[in-house]
């Protein structure tokens, strides 16, 4: 007998591509998990990342950035904030 | 408006000619107040004058006596049916001269005289008369129609006076009903004879009721002549209610012993029915209620819970499996809700109706052969049967009244919840067959109505969460394994759901449907590519990836499988398309979940198997093995890297299943650690395609129990964080009200000793305390 394989269904559950059990730095809720005002982890409550290399939620990020205070800066690094591309 | 005065003035003119005419040229008499004869002289217009009589007119002597003594020779005459010698004309003239002289008042009471002799001779021959039952009552029959025309006519004589003298004298009766009184005073008085006719008139009621046939119009004319002469009431209704009621209380008690229910109820339509057309025919109008409520007592009211106990579930009973009812079953139901419904005892079928549900519903739920998992799906077919049955009762034959629609929906929700949570698995397991390939309904509309039926049943149950859990798991593996049937089919099921439970409640399950969308857009992506083309040149295995958004689908854990390189490599080549295209996730590999397809070469032919990524992967280490060469399980182990569990069960089902790719040396159905392995060259299977059972029994049940476990943890937290979420609010409360509070917002069923639990949990773990002074009450800390 000869076997070859012919086709293979894979599963794989995707992850956000950061260290991990890192939490995020504004809610310190893991980035597997989600923000503070939203119910379901994944591609609803996305990541964002910096040039300066750091991480968040994107909806923390977002709230951090409304504020006045924030002057458009990084929370971590105080660096002018700019979304990688 | 008549006076006597004047009208005998003008009897006086007719018969006295001796009033004057005076002629003015004969004996002119002065007249003052003729002015005109003044004027005209000798040629004044002839004058008429009136004098009234010198003597008073008297009537002849015997005048009265006369008048009487025709009208008396008349009425005798009629009594007697020989013809009147008068003129009818001059009898009435007698009448009224009689009356104008004022001679009424005598008349009358002579005529009453008269009339009464004549009753009373009436009444001996009655008396006298040996006739029993029908020739009685055919005599009174006749006596009473002699009675009527004779009293038409003496009336008619004596019109005059019955509108003058007797209308405006208070106290006496008119003439017809002084004849009644006399009739009823003499002929019939509460005695023997009305006795006789009673008798003889229920007599003839008894014998129609008995089916044979009466003398309708006779017995209609007798009862006429009760109420007018107005003694229906007490004199007929009463014995005839009482009678009734004696004849039904004796056949309800014979019949329903003997009858069937079905029957039974059947006869009860048709007394009703009859005693219906006996109200049209000839009794009154006003006997309808008493007498139907006689009826229904007796046949119906006495009998509600032998009829309800003895024939109740016979009447329900169908055929498990079939969806419809006999019609005949329907019918007779609909005339036991509508007798019900006459004696208001609606109440009791309704009882009878839930009780009954609850106990078919039961028993096919605790059925022995259940516990048999390959009986399962015909568990919720029956029930789903046995719904559609009781529906149909419910609208045809107990007319969709809602209280027996509330009582089907507590009797499903009883009964269906008694197993824990059974009834949510097999329920989920079975909309999984319905909703696999390979199944057998093939019309869209056919599939979309079992759903339906099935989303009645998922009303019912109490623990959705443990639907869920299993519907997610096998919906899981429905679409990794690519076994859908319908894509339309499992997004209406979705939709049926989220309509059911609203979105909370699907959002996982819409999300898994999400990602294999996704998944199969990234696929099609990465083979436009030049990954896909690079993937192409360098192996000929066809790659395909689902990606899983991690917590939407159910929680599963890797295991250890040494996958074939070209299969890693493949899926390097994705892993790298993936990153690239999806910025900011990478993928973690399950290959435990994985499925494919193996091409097999074989001296008799080629094969394709369908099988896991386990079996695939001990399959192909004994590729281009000889038959001879036989490997230990030691030597498979250590070539797969799978765990000692994982590699028994699948070499169970290579070696030991109906379809043996793999030879155990020695035979048996058990493995043994000392067992060897080796190919079978000489394999033979009709089919080109053979799909490998990968699921074991024993793996089964394993996966239902860590279902269940899983759903009921999940419950653990919904507790912890339901209770802590009512304590935040209320800051204290005794124990009693946090328990009842708990199972007032709680989704699920639970039960107070597992709350109990939970509370002592968050206690220890310090999210609520216990009060110092008073240990019953609880604090929340914040």
């Amino acid at each position: 007998m000869k076997v070859k394989i012919k086709s293979w269904n894979s599963v794989a559950i995707w992850k956000w591509d950061v260290p991990n059990e890192e939490v995020c730095g504004i809610c310190r809720v893991a980035f597997d998990g989600c923000c503070s005002t939203c119910k379901t982890p994944g591609d609803d409550c996305p990541l964002i990342w910096g040039e300066c290399s750091h991480v968040f939620h994107m909806h923390c990020l977002l709230r951090w950035l409304a504020t006045e205070g924030s002057r458009g800066q990084c929370p971590m690094d105080r660096k002018a904030w700019v979304t990688a591309k | 408006m008549y006076t006597p005065q004047r009208s005998a003035l003008r009897n006086l003119k007719m018969r006295n000619k001796n009033a004057d005419l005076v002629f003015p040229s004969h004996k002119p008499i002065p007249d003052k107040s003729v002015g005109a004869s003044k004027q005209s002289g000798t040629n004044a217009p002839v004058k008429l004058v009136i004098k009234p009589l010198k003597v008073k007119p008297m009537l002849p002597v015997n005048f009265e006596d006369e008048m009487w003594h025709k009208l008396k020779s008349a009425i005798i005459a009629i009594h007697n049916h020989r013809p009147v010698k008068e003129s009818f004309e001059e009898l009435y003239k007698a009448c009224e001269n009689l009356c104008l002289h004022n001679m009424a008042p005598s008349l009358y009471s002579k005529l009453v005289n008269e009339c009464e002799k004549h009753y009373i001779a009436e009444k001996r021959r009655l008396d006298d008369n040996p006739a029993t039952q029908e020739a009685f009552l055919f005599e009174i029959n006749r006596c009473w129609e002699l009675h009527c025309q004779q009293m038409e006519l003496i009336r008619s004589i004596f019109l005059y006076l019955d509108r003058t003298y007797v209308l405006h004298t208070p106290g006496i009766a008119s003439i017809w009903d002084m004849g009644i009184e006399l009739f009823r005073k003499h002929i019939l008085p509460p005695s023997a004879v009305r006795q006789k006719t009673l008798w003889g008139l229920l007599s003839l009621i008894k014998y129609e009721r008995g089916g044979d046939s009466i003398n309708r119009p006779l017995v209609n004319t007798l009862i006429n002549m009760f109420s007018q002469l107005n003694i229906y009431t007490q004199g007929f209704e009463s014995q005839f209610l009482s009678e009734t009621r004696d004849y039904y209380e004796e056949e309800g008690e014979r019949l329903v012993e003997k009858l069937s229910v079905s029957n039974y109820i059947q006869h009860v339509s048709k007394r009703l029915e009859q005693e219906h057309q006996r109200i049209m025919n000839y009794l009154e109008k006003k006997t309808s209620t008493p007498l139907f409520k006689v009826v229904e007592d007796e046949l119906i009211r006495k009998h509600i819970d032998t009829i309800l106990a003895k024939g109740f579930s016979d009447l329900m009973k169908g055929d498990r499996n079939s969806r419809k009812n006999s019609k005949s079953k329907l019918e007779d139901l609909e005339e036991l809700y509508d007798l019900l419904q006459r004696v208001n005892a609606l109440d009791r079928l309704r009882a009878y109706f839930g009780n009954y549900i609850k106990n078919t519903g039961a028993s096919i739920i605790n059925d022995p052969i259940v516990n048999d998992p390959k009986q399962d799906v015909t568990v919720i077919e029956q029930l789903i049967n046995f719904k559609r049955r009781m529906d149909e009762f419910v609208e045809v034959s107990f007319s969709s009244s809602y209280n027996f629609d509330q009582a089907l929906k507590e009797g499903f929700e009883t009964f269906i919840n008694k197993r824990q949570t059974k009834p949510a698995e097999l329920l989920a397991k079975f909309i999984d067959k319905k909703l696999k390939i390979g199944n057998k309904q093939t019309s869209d509309s056919e599939v979309e109505s079992i759903l339906n039926d099935a989303l009645v049943l998922f009303r019912y149950i109490q623990g959705k969460d443990v639907f869920e859990g299993f519907y997610k798991r096998d919906f899981a593996k429905r679409l990794l394994m690519n076994k859908c049937a319908s894509d339309d089919y499992e997004r209406s099921m979705l939709f049926k759901m989220k309509r059911e439970c609203g979105p909370g409640y699907t959002s996982n399950l819409e999300q898994m449907f999400k990602d294999i969308h996704t998944s199969r857009e990234f696929m099609k992506a990465f083979y436009d590519s030049r990954y896909g083309d690079q993937l192409r040149e360098e192996f000929k295995v066809d790659l395909h990836v689902n990606t899983l958004t991690q917590g939407s689908w159910p929680s599963y854990n890797p295991t250890p499988l040494n996958i074939p390189p070209e299969v890693a490599q493949c899926q390097q080549i994705y892993e790298t398309f993936y990153r690239e295209k999806a910025r900011g996730k990478g993928l973690k590999w399950y290959n435990n979940l994985a499925y494919c397809v193996l091409s097999a070469y074989y001296p008799s032919g080629n094969k394709e198997f369908e099988c896991t990524s386990f079996q695939a992967v001990t399959l192909l280490t004994f590729s281009e093995l000889p038959q001879t060469e036989l490997r230990t399980f030691e030597e498979i182990q250590q070539a797969t890297g799978m765990e000692t569990k994982e590699l028994v069960r699948t070499l169970l089902t290579l070696a030991c299943a109906k379809v043996k790719l793999l030879v155990k040396h020695p035979k048996g159905k058990d493995l043994k650690p000392t067992d060897k392995y080796s190919v079978c060259d000489d394999f033979k299977f009709k089919l080109f395609r053979i799909r490998i059972n990968s699921v074991q029994m024993e793996k089964t049940m394993e996966e239902n129990e860590k279902t269940v476990e899983r759903v009921f943890l999940e419950r653990h937290y919904q507790v912890d964080a339901c209770a802590v979420r009512i304590m935040k609010m209320r800051k204290s409360l005794s124990f009693t009200e946090l328990i009842s509070e708990l199972l007032g917002q709680l989704k699920f069923k639970a039960e107070v000793p597992d709350l109990k639990k939970r509370i002592e949990s968050l206690i220890d773990r310090e999210y609520l305390e216990r009060g110092r002074d008073d240990p019953t009450i609880i604090r929340y800390l914040a």
